[in-house]
């Protein structure tokens, strides 16, 4: 360390402009400097974009109701983890209380959506309010629990998020009235004026019939892209740089004018609202919500998706998310094909069981040998493939580096 | 609101009885010193004297025990860091404190914090108004990176740089703040004898351009001379000695505190410091060898 390689700008050819108070009205070149690396970066990003939403939108066209089905859990999946990296990847804010939140989501959507009857409450509320209204429900119940959240530190957090799950397991079992118990409820299919998300016949599309599940994944698409697209906006702006500096130096965020309290509750806020919309997502897709499934390991699979997929960015959780909620679907569809996977209740290794140690297994292998989860693989390989772009520039000389191997 | 601080020009600090106590320890004890609006004051003395502590104090990190601090007319104690910060008070770090994943650029976006406005909302909706502010603020810390030299490193990891360009980050990310009050934790330790010219150009440039007070910790002595108007020394969590850095040199204590046992045997001071001086001889033995 007390040591440095002299850096290259020592060079007598890069003389600093001495006046960081004159240039503030603004120098010609400066335009053409902050496009350029836009425009170069920009293009094939956006078309590629592009491309993929067009094949999601095409899917439902061709697929059966299982891939359907497993591309819903993926998408609710993706915007529950995208809430969770915002907290812990961006932030650093350990929660094991995301599943508490995904069950206010999708209970506040059933009790806000169903009309009351003789055993169980409910607003009747349209269902779109309904579905608005369990975010800003989740996003409450954040804020309720966003004073311990500002207040504790990274794994203090969890630890204290922990009891937030012994408390949605216990109201959800025995506020019957409320969440129906132990059978849980009934979930109201979601309708827009003209468009009722459920069985209804008559929506024939390019000569296919469109049942619930079809119109779910347009609703998902239509949900996740917005929240994907947000969250990649917060991570980007300035509060995104502040809640990666609370993750990385607090006390450095701190001195720069960070309220380091105020933003950790606010992302807690966030994730929680994240977390809602993921909540009734799924409670739409199962059309039943059962108490005993927002349990811990709904927070550990969460956990396991943002470090599998990439912490701290939206395109990471979205990969952990398509990774963690499809293998345990995978292997109940194939698992007559694997060796170990029996069917459930005969005895052996259940999918749902060998899923849990297949991605325990890659959360210690992603630890182990890809820092950045799926998403630093992808940019890896991205880099193996395109050697040195222009916009770049500094970066591979630094890689060098660093690595000298 | 509180910036207007920075524009009234009565950015001088007054630092009076300040005490810090941490279980038992006195880290400072009755600190007083005054930096006048517009000057470089270097804040001297072997490691363990209470520097790093004052600064903590200063920028809100650590609670006084007793004492004040004030700055441009309000006191500062008491209120937390980034309320100090929003008065205008920056700071450097001894011990790095940047983000290392996060790129330079976002390192000294982060020093603009106090100048932007943009929340959850409009930055996640990328409202005009967030996107406006985001350009025009970066196009100054461009500036600010060219003006402190790290330009070309705005677009790396700050965590993959060499030590002396993250230090150099550091100095821009304080200077990024537009800050009315500088406190630089020895803003050369480690480097060598061409950056460490570079950095005091650097520093005297920015002072000049920005209209802003500095101080300074520092234990390179050629530094402290070459910069500061005003030296106040630390030992022990006392001021032994304030004043102009030639004078400041030249004084008993100074020098006793700085080469311990061997200048009090040749100044003959009072017996009654030996002990502790010997134990200043191997501390400040360490501190006065920067880096």
């Amino acid at each position: 360390m007390s040591d440095p390689s002299p850096p290259p700008d020592g060079a007598p050819g890069r003389a600093p402009d001495r006046a960081p108070g004159r240039a503030r009205t603004g120098t010609p070149g400066r335009a053409a400097a902050l496009a350029q690396p836009l425009a170069g970066l920009r293009r094939p990003a956006v078309l590629a974009g592009a491309a993929g939403f067009l094949v999601l939108l095409a899917l439902p066209f061709y697929l059966g109701a299982f891939w359907l089905q497993t591309g819903l859990f993926a998408m609710s999946a993706a915007i529950g983890a995208i809430g969770l990296n915002l907290l812990t990847g961006a932030t650093g804010q350990l929660s094991m209380g995301h599943a508490f939140f995904l069950a206010v989501g999708a209970y506040g959507y059933v009790y806000l959506a169903s009309d009351s009857g003789p055993h169980l409450a409910g607003l009747g509320l349209p269902t779109p309010l309904a579905f608005l209204g369990a975010i800003v429900l989740a996003g409450a119940a954040g804020g309720l629990f966003s004073p311990i959240a500002g207040r504790l530190r990274g794994t203090y957090l969890g630890i204290a998020s922990l009891a937030l799950i012994f408390i949605g397991q216990h109201v959800l079992f025995n506020a019957g009235s409320l969440t129906g118990g132990f059978n849980g409820r009934d979930v109201p299919p979601l309708r827009l004026p003209g468009l009722a998300f459920d069985d209804s016949p008559g929506l024939v599309l390019f000569d296919v019939p469109l049942g619930a599940l079809e119109r779910l994944w347009f609703l998902g698409l239509a949900l996740l892209v917005p929240a994907a697209w947000t969250a990649r906006g917060v991570l980007r702006g300035r509060p995104g740089r502040a809640l990666n500096t609370i993750r990385d130096r607090e006390v450095a965020a701190a001195v720069m004018g960070v309220p380091v309290a105020r933003y950790r509750a606010g992302v807690f806020v966030l994730s929680s609202m994240y977390a809602g919309a993921a909540g009734a997502l799924l409670a739409l897709v199962f059309r039943r919500t059962v108490p005993e499934y927002f349990g811990m390991f709904l927070s550990l699979d969460y956990l396991a998706m943002i470090v599998i997929g990439g912490l701290g960015t939206a395109a990471g959780a979205v990969a952990g998310a398509v990774f963690v909620s499809a293998l345990p679907q995978l292997l109940t569809r194939y698992g007559d094909d694997l060796p170990l996977v029996a069917a459930p209740g005969s005895g052996g290794v259940s999918p749902a069981e060998a899923s849990r140690i297949l991605y325990g297994a890659a959360v210690v292998a992603v630890v182990l040998f890809l820092p950045g989860g799926l998403l630093g693989l992808w940019s890896r390989l991205r880099a193996a493939a395109t050697p040195r772009r222009g916009p770049r520039r500094p970066v591979p000389r630094l890689d060098e580096e660093e690595q000298p191997a | 609101m509180n910036g207007a601080n920075s524009v009234d020009g009565a950015n001088g600090l007054t630092v009076t009885g300040l005490t810090v106590r941490f279980a038992g320890l006195t880290a400072l004890d009755g600190v007083s010193f005054t930096v006048a609006p517009g000057t470089v004051h270097a804040l001297i003395g072997p490691n363990g004297a209470g520097k790093s502590t004052c600064f903590n104090v200063l920028s809100g990190v650590y609670r006084a025990a007793a004492g004040s601090v004030r700055f441009g007319g309000g006191e500062l104690t008491g209120l937390a860091p980034h309320r100090i910060a929003a008065l205008g008070v920056a700071r450097t770090f001894q011990n790095i404190a940047l983000s290392g994943r996060q790129t330079v650029e976002d390192n000294l976006m982060l020093g603009r914090h106090r100048l932007t406005r943009a929340g959850f909302a409009s930055a996640g909706l990328r409202l005009p108004r967030a996107r406006r502010e985001d350009a025009r603020h970066r196009a100054r810390v461009r500036e600010i990176a060219r003006f402190v030299g790290v330009d070309e490193h705005l677009g790396a990891p700050a965590g993959t740089l060499p030590y002396g360009a993250q230090k150099r980050v550091e100095l821009a990310r304080a200077l990024a703040m537009e800050p009315s009050l500088l406190l630089l934790d020895e803003p050369v330790a480690g480097m060598d004898g061409g950056e460490r010219r570079r950095m005091a150009e650097v520093v005297l440039a920015a002072r000049a351009d920005l209209d802003m007070t500095v101080l300074l910790v520092e234990h390179d002595m050629g530094m402290v001379m070459r910069l500061a108007d005003r030296v106040t020394v630390l030992d022990f969590g006392r001021r032994i000695a304030d004043g102009p850095p030639g004078e400041v040199q030249r004084d008993p204590a100074v020098v006793r505190a700085y080469l311990g046992g061997a200048a009090a045997r040749g100044t003959a001071e009072s017996d009654a410091h030996d002990a502790h001086d010997a134990h200043d001889s191997a501390e400040g033995g360490k501190g006065g060898e920067p880096g």
